[in-house]
């Protein structure tokens, strides 16, 4: 309860806790921060509660994966608060917040190219002390194209492949938050169509996911919430709907 | 010439000096893959390690081969206290700081060598071993051991990184950094673990070409250009690389004699070197470019 209390205390004065009132598995609240000394991020405010999957769309330079790798810890937050499952998270190294429960797939670099399927697999799973058949199992039913190629090493693998690789090894952890940094990046519309049935079968078996796509309108059309960033602020919400029914936003940054 | 002419004096003694090459080319090479720097100090590790065990022959009494294991502990750790001392202090800086950094743990471990065993050569054991014959290949029992151990050495080392959770970690941290931080891996832990590593294949190295020659001060120094061109030429990275390269090296060193004359051998390590970065960077087994 207090825990609980605590992750809503930055959001005080946020509208969207009356809207959307499940558990808030993350909690960002002006949230500043970049690499160097600039700031790209200039006070973000988010949330994700459970099973939700939540969108960030803007156009390029808008901080939209600065905001993603702020809340992973790969660079510096300057202030303001970011709390998962109740807990403050904001300058904890990345390997802490993986033991949290938040597994992140970055957009590029994302697999161990000279490692096999099954090893990156078990990579993801690395902290893990027990046995870890059933989480390959449930990997490998949802992607069942790895499952054939277990021995194949991942470097040798399709781009859309590749991306099933990468997030496999983020739901080794059975991660509580999934972090996904465009996964759709120059893949066909046939893997984009599977990449999106995935994230959306992963968001019904109870996975809280926050989803960077420049594929904002297919995207938006299935998210339960979204966020439009520019400049490294907050610049719309709501749900998926409204994003795409906002003229505006339709206007300026889902290209009409 | 008759082939076993060639064998017993060529290949052979090739094979020898390649297997200790190896085992200091497998230790350049996780260096290179997992932590990105020429390790320099490598060979003046590989000659600590060869001195310890000469310490631990001298004070106790007891044959070098129970000297060498003794040996691998004190360079194990001696390498991971050098790590925590300079390198992992330096670890933020650009690499060819610490690259320079390990230039100077070379001079520092050289005159530690000096001071404490002086700047004579010694051996571990006195008197002349005749080879034997095993069908017409004479070979001494310390070469059959050397070539053993090597492939013992490299063939445990091997399964450890494809079999055990902390190999494969140690695999995807020369793979892919960033991603193996964020798959929880200890930068730390690997770091440590690789310099163990490292220190045990030095003393290997050193014991190896001490008991096949003398030891020297500057024994391992001068086995430093082989071992890189070994490690650049199997593939940085790929510790099984190393072991291909650092034969190669060894026998073409060996073999030269019959074509140039002996002073340039130390200088065809080079040419390897020169030759392989011009026409396959990644080696002969696809490691990383550099």
């Amino acid at each position: 309860m207090t825990s609980q209390a605590i992750a809503e205390q930055p959001m005080a004065n946020n509208s969207m806790q009356q809207k959307y009132s499940g558990k808030p598995i993350l909690t960002m609240a002006d949230v500043r921060g970049g690499y160097g000394d600039a700031d790209i991020l200039q006070g973000i405010n988010m949330q994700v509660t459970e099973q939700e999957i939540v969108v960030i769309v803007g156009p390029n330079g808008a901080g939209k994966s600065t905001a993603m790798k702020a809340i992973f810890g790969l660079l510096k937050v300057r202030g303001g608060s970011i709390v998962v499952n109740g807990t403050e998270i904001a300058g904890w190294k990345p390997n802490r917040i993986v033991q949290h429960g938040v597994c992140y797939v970055p957009q590029v670099n994302n697999i161990f190219r000279e490692m096999t399927i099954h090893e990156n697999l078990e990579m993801g799973a690395f902290l893990r002390k027990g046995d870890i058949y059933e989480s390959l199992e449930r990997v490998y039913t949802l992607f069942p194209d790895l499952k054939e190629r277990r021995n194949a090493l991942a470097g040798n693998l399709s781009g859309g492949q590749r991306q099933m690789v990468a997030m496999g090894r983020a739901l080794m952890l059975n991660p509580s938050l999934l972090l996904l940094d465009e996964p759709t990046a120059g893949l066909s519309p046939k893997y984009m169509e599977q990449i999106f049935e995935i994230t959306r079968n992963l968001r019904n078996a109870g996975l809280s996911i926050l989803l960077v796509e420049q594929h904002a309108k297919q995207a938006l059309a299935f998210a339960d919430k979204g966020y439009v960033l520019a400049a490294g602020n907050n610049r719309h919400e709501g749900t998926g709907q409204e994003l795409l029914a906002d003229r505006e936003v339709a206007e300026m940054f889902l290209g009409g | 010439m008759p082939f076993m002419e060639f064998v017993n004096f060529y290949l052979m003694p090739g094979i020898v000096l390649g297997s200790i090459y190896a085992l200091g080319a497998v230790g350049i090479t996780l260096v290179f893959g997992i932590l990105r720097f020429a390790h320099l100090a490598h060979g003046d590790l590989a000659t600590f390690g060869a001195f310890t065990a000469l310490g631990v022959v001298t004070i106790f009494g007891v044959s070098p081969w129970v000297a060498l294991p003794v040996a691998m502990v004190v360079c194990a750790s001696l390498a991971i206290g050098i790590d925590k001392l300079f390198y992992d202090y330096l670890s933020e800086r650009p690499k060819i700081i610490v690259v320079m950094s390990s230039l100077g743990i070379a001079l520092m471990l050289r005159a530690v060598v000096q001071v404490v065993w002086g700047v004579d050569t010694e051996t571990y054991t006195r008197g002349i071993v005749r080879p034997d014959d095993y069908w017409g290949i004479r070979i001494r029992d310390r070469e059959i051991y050397t070539i053993i151990a090597m492939f013992v050495i490299v063939g445990v080392l091997w399964a450890f990184l494809q079999k055990t959770r902390w190999g494969k970690a140690m695999r995807a941290m020369s793979d892919n950094p960033d991603l193996a931080l964020l798959s929880g891996v200890d930068n730390r832990k690997i770091t440590m673990l690789t310099w163990g590593i490292v220190g045990i294949l030095c003393a290997a190295s050193g014991f190896f070409l001490g008991i096949n020659t003398e030891l020297k001060p500057l024994m391992g120094w001068t086995m430093l250009l082989p071992m890189f061109a070994a490690a650049i030429l199997g593939g940085v990275g790929r510790a099984e690389g190393a072991v291909i390269g650092g034969l190669i090296v060894g026998i073409v060193e060996e073999t030269s004699v019959l074509f140039i004359p002996g002073e340039y051998k130390a200088a065809l390590a080079f040419a390897i070197l020169l030759l392989i970065l011009l026409v396959r960077p990644t080696g002969l087994l696809k490691g990383k470019v550099l």
